[in-house]
């Protein structure tokens, strides 16, 4: 009786939720990877069976790990100021300082911009205010567009995603700073802990659900960055700013290479899958109890 | 309480810095404002007095799709749709492509999804790859008499109608030009590398610092110029097709092939006037057309299709703007010195897999009383503003550009090569073209890259 009775609560509560997943991500999911073994074009109605041919292509892509390399350069800049720099300033404003919530409200706001919307305004910002800057005050720095030298177009791209980002990121650690138990603070003064030796020993500790959510956010969208790198640098100047999920569309609807394209997509999905994995598994084990 | 102060300071000058990247972008200005509110949009009328054409009656109520992936003809085809379906009561709808999606991603979609339009706008390259697998033969249409030279064959047949022709070339502004100078110009004067220089350095003395506008979008240098090595080489079709088979098999040396040295001695011209000299890769589209249109520049590597820029950036119907060959060499006998480049650009392919008859039908009439009923001529060069491949068509295109392009047609000073290149031909070699404009690379890493391109190709 008790069994049937929880296979009619299955059914009505995740039956269909359990269907649309399965439609919409599970069936494409399979679907793609049956695809990177065949020969489709994405319009021809034969798929021909060709086995591993597609991921030969993929290694012998050499562009496509170069971009990667690329990503792993990005994603460990970004993950790591933009957990810094939130932490940093959640860590302000939840010492009770004047206006908290109006400066909370405000590092929000670049992540309600969507993507293009934001790469546009700053390849405005580099290519031309920047510009007029340098042309005013003369500094080096601002003399040439940023989007026009390779090493700066990568710090146009952290600069803007980390901007976006933070506000994010902000708002979890304030709800995890908030979430602190104020009697531990205050045993920890009593017991002589001041200062880094109170952040690194007691703080710390107790903030790591947040540390672990921020990371796992960070780590995943950095990783398959494409609205910002398409509107603010369209991978430009010459390649050197295309990041991986770049390169896979590049590779399956401009060189109409359908089949290592997907591949591709693969490759990418298994790599950020088994460092997100990774990360989630070492910083859950770090978290405590208050 | 100290503390807290600073940190409060912290906190506000942080913001301070993120909010202002957003708010310094409302401060700077254009040179001239491209939108006046009282501007009147002055169109031509359409004489729809004479209308000699036998429309067939039989297929009222059929519905067809047409695909538009040419956005600035959106709005006309719209009217043109309507116009048509109160003569024939066939209903035309028109599926515009946003900005974001390529021409070919999105008509692979529908295909995919099972609803293809029965007509899509594509680029040639597009209707190479699909034309065999799902486009309907039209070889034995009746228009195809009238756009000799502009048809794109694919094993002996016609698979689209050529919807425009399109050219390009170095674009001049006559009035900026004669003002300088002080003298009238005559582009006819202007017939090799050598006396483009001379112009050049007449226009530098007589104080337009770097009269050239150069794009650094990779569409423009990889397709755009580039494509004039393969294009020039006997400036047909089949002749481009044969150098980058040439090229492919390493048959051709491209250190030793006269048109990618006359073509790198001409970009060099280019670069060395360039109004954004300093900093190539920073040059901003939208403020070359109003360079040209200022006179801050005399000259600009484009097509017919940039007259809706130059018109946003202030320039007029009656200015008088025009298009220089792309010299490739300093001899004025070449054909390449004397002639511009002009081809049929955007090709209608009619669906010939899930279309019903009727739907065939209907979309052949659509694209005959384009081509052969006075509505249709009319509607077509004065609504869309494109240049038609067809003879019959007596209407002459209103803006300047596109009637430079007209009378070198008229007068046989065009080519109407046009390479046929693997789709992503302008995005690598576009980057390529960027690293030499830059000069981040020599014209031997140049040439390299290009080999390399093409070593990869089956």
């Amino acid at each position: 009786m008790k069994a049937k009775n929880k296979g009619k609560d299955f059914c009505i509560f995740a039956l269909l939720g359990i269907l649309f997943f399965a439609a919409v991500v599970i069936v494409p999911f399979v679907y793609g990877v049956y695809l990177t073994f065949t020969d489709w074009n994405g319009v021809s109605q034969v798929k021909n069976f060709i086995g591993l041919k597609n991921y030969i292509g993929v290694a012998k892509d050499t562009q496509f790990w170069t971009a990667l390399l690329l990503t792993f350069k990005y994603v460990i800049v970004v993950v790591i100021l933009v957990n810094v720099i939130a932490f940093g300033i959640a860590y302000l404003l939840t010492r009770g300082i004047k206006g908290q919530n109006f400066f909370r409200a405000g590092f929000f706001t670049p992540n309600l911009i969507g993507g293009i919307v934001l790469g546009y305004i700053w390849q405005f910002v580099f290519s031309r205010v920047f510009v007029n800057i340098g042309e005013a005050t003369g500094m080096k720095l601002f003399e040439i567009s940023w989007l026009s030298d390779p090493d700066k177009a990568f710090a146009a791209m952290v600069l803007v995603t980390v901007w976006q980002l933070s506000g994010y990121m902000i708002l979890i650690y304030v709800a995890g700073f908030m979430g602190l138990s104020e009697d531990v603070l205050e045993a920890a003064s009593l017991d002589g802990a001041a200062g880094f030796n109170k952040l690194r020993y007691i703080v710390l500790p107790l903030m790591m659900s947040s540390v672990t959510i921020c990371l796992f956010l960070t780590l995943s969208r950095a990783f398959m960055v494409y609205d910002v790198n398409l509107a603010l640098t369209a991978g430009g100047p010459y390649g050197t700013t295309e990041m991986a999920a770049m390169h896979v569309y590049e590779k399956a609807f401009t060189s109409r290479q359908f089949g290592v394209g997907q591949a591709e997509a693969l490759v990418l999905f298994v790599v950020v899958a088994c460092i997100s994995g990774l990360q989630v598994y070492l910083t859950k084990k770090k978290e405590v109890e208050a | 309480m100290k503390r807290k102060g600073i940190a409060r300071l912290l906190a506000l000058a942080l913001t301070g810095t993120m909010v202002m990247g957003t708010l310094t972008g409302c401060t700077f200005g254009f040179a001239s404002d491209p939108d006046d509110p009282n501007e009147v949009e002055e169109e031509i009328p359409i004489d729809t007095s004479v209308d000699t054409y036998e429309y067939r009656t039989d297929l009222k109520g059929t519905e067809i799709s047409v695909l538009n992936t040419k956005a600035e003809i959106q709005v006309a085809l719209e009217e043109i749709a309507v116009i048509f379906e109160e003569k024939t009561g066939i209903h035309v709808e028109i599926m515009p492509v946003t900005d974001g999606d390529s021409p070919y991603t999105k008509v692979v979609s529908l295909y995919n999804a099972g609803n293809p339009p029965t007509l899509s706008i594509l680029d040639t390259t597009d209707v190479v790859a699909l034309a065999e697998e799902k486009a309907e033969d039209l070889t034995d249409e009746p228009w195809t008499a009238e756009a000799e030279g502009y048809l794109t064959e694919i094993n002996g047949k016609i698979y689209s109608f050529p919807l425009c022709v399109e050219g390009r070339g170095l674009i001049y502004n006559k009035a900026v030009i004669e003002e300088a100078l002080g003298e009238t110009f005559d582009p006819a004067t202007v017939k090799t590398q050598e006396d483009l220089v001379e112009l050049l350095d007449r226009l530098v003395a007589a104080g337009i610092e770097k009269p050239v506008s150069l794009a650094k979008e990779d569409w423009s240098l990889g397709a755009h110029q580039l494509q004039y090595v393969y294009e020039t080489y006997d400036g047909t079709t089949d002749g481009a097709a044969q150098v980058i088979e040439q090229i492919k098999s390493g048959e051709l040396n491209l250190r030793d092939y006269d048109r990618m040295n006359g073509f790198l001695d001409l970009f060099d011209i280019l670069k060395k006037y360039n109004v954004a000299k300093g900093d190539p890769l920073g040059a901003d589209y939208d403020e070359m057309a109003i360079d040209l249109a200022d006179g801050k520049t005399a000259i600009w590597l484009n097509g017919n299709w940039a007259w809706p820029n130059l018109k946003e950036a202030g320039a007029d119907n009656d200015d008088e703007y025009g298009f220089l060959p792309y010299f490739m060499s300093n001899d004025e006998n070449d054909f390449a010195n004397q002639k511009i480049q002009g081809s049929a650009s955007k090709q209608v392919m009619m669906d010939g897999q899930m279309a019903t008859e009727d739907e065939k039908a209907a979309a052949k009439e659509f694209l005959n009383w384009l081509v052969f009923s006075e509505l249709g001529q009319q509607l077509v060069v004065y609504r869309c503003n494109i240049i038609p491949p067809f003879q019959n068509n007596p209407y002459e295109p209103t803006d300047p550009l596109s009637r430079s392009i007209y009378e070198h047609v008229q007068n046989g000073e065009t080519f109407s090569a046009s390479a046929i290149v693997p789709n992503d031909h302008w995005s690598i070699l576009g980057g390529a073209m960027q690293k030499y404009l830059a000069d981040r690379c020599d014209r031997e890493e140049l040439i390299e890259l290009i080999e390399a391109y093409w070593a990869e190709q089956e």
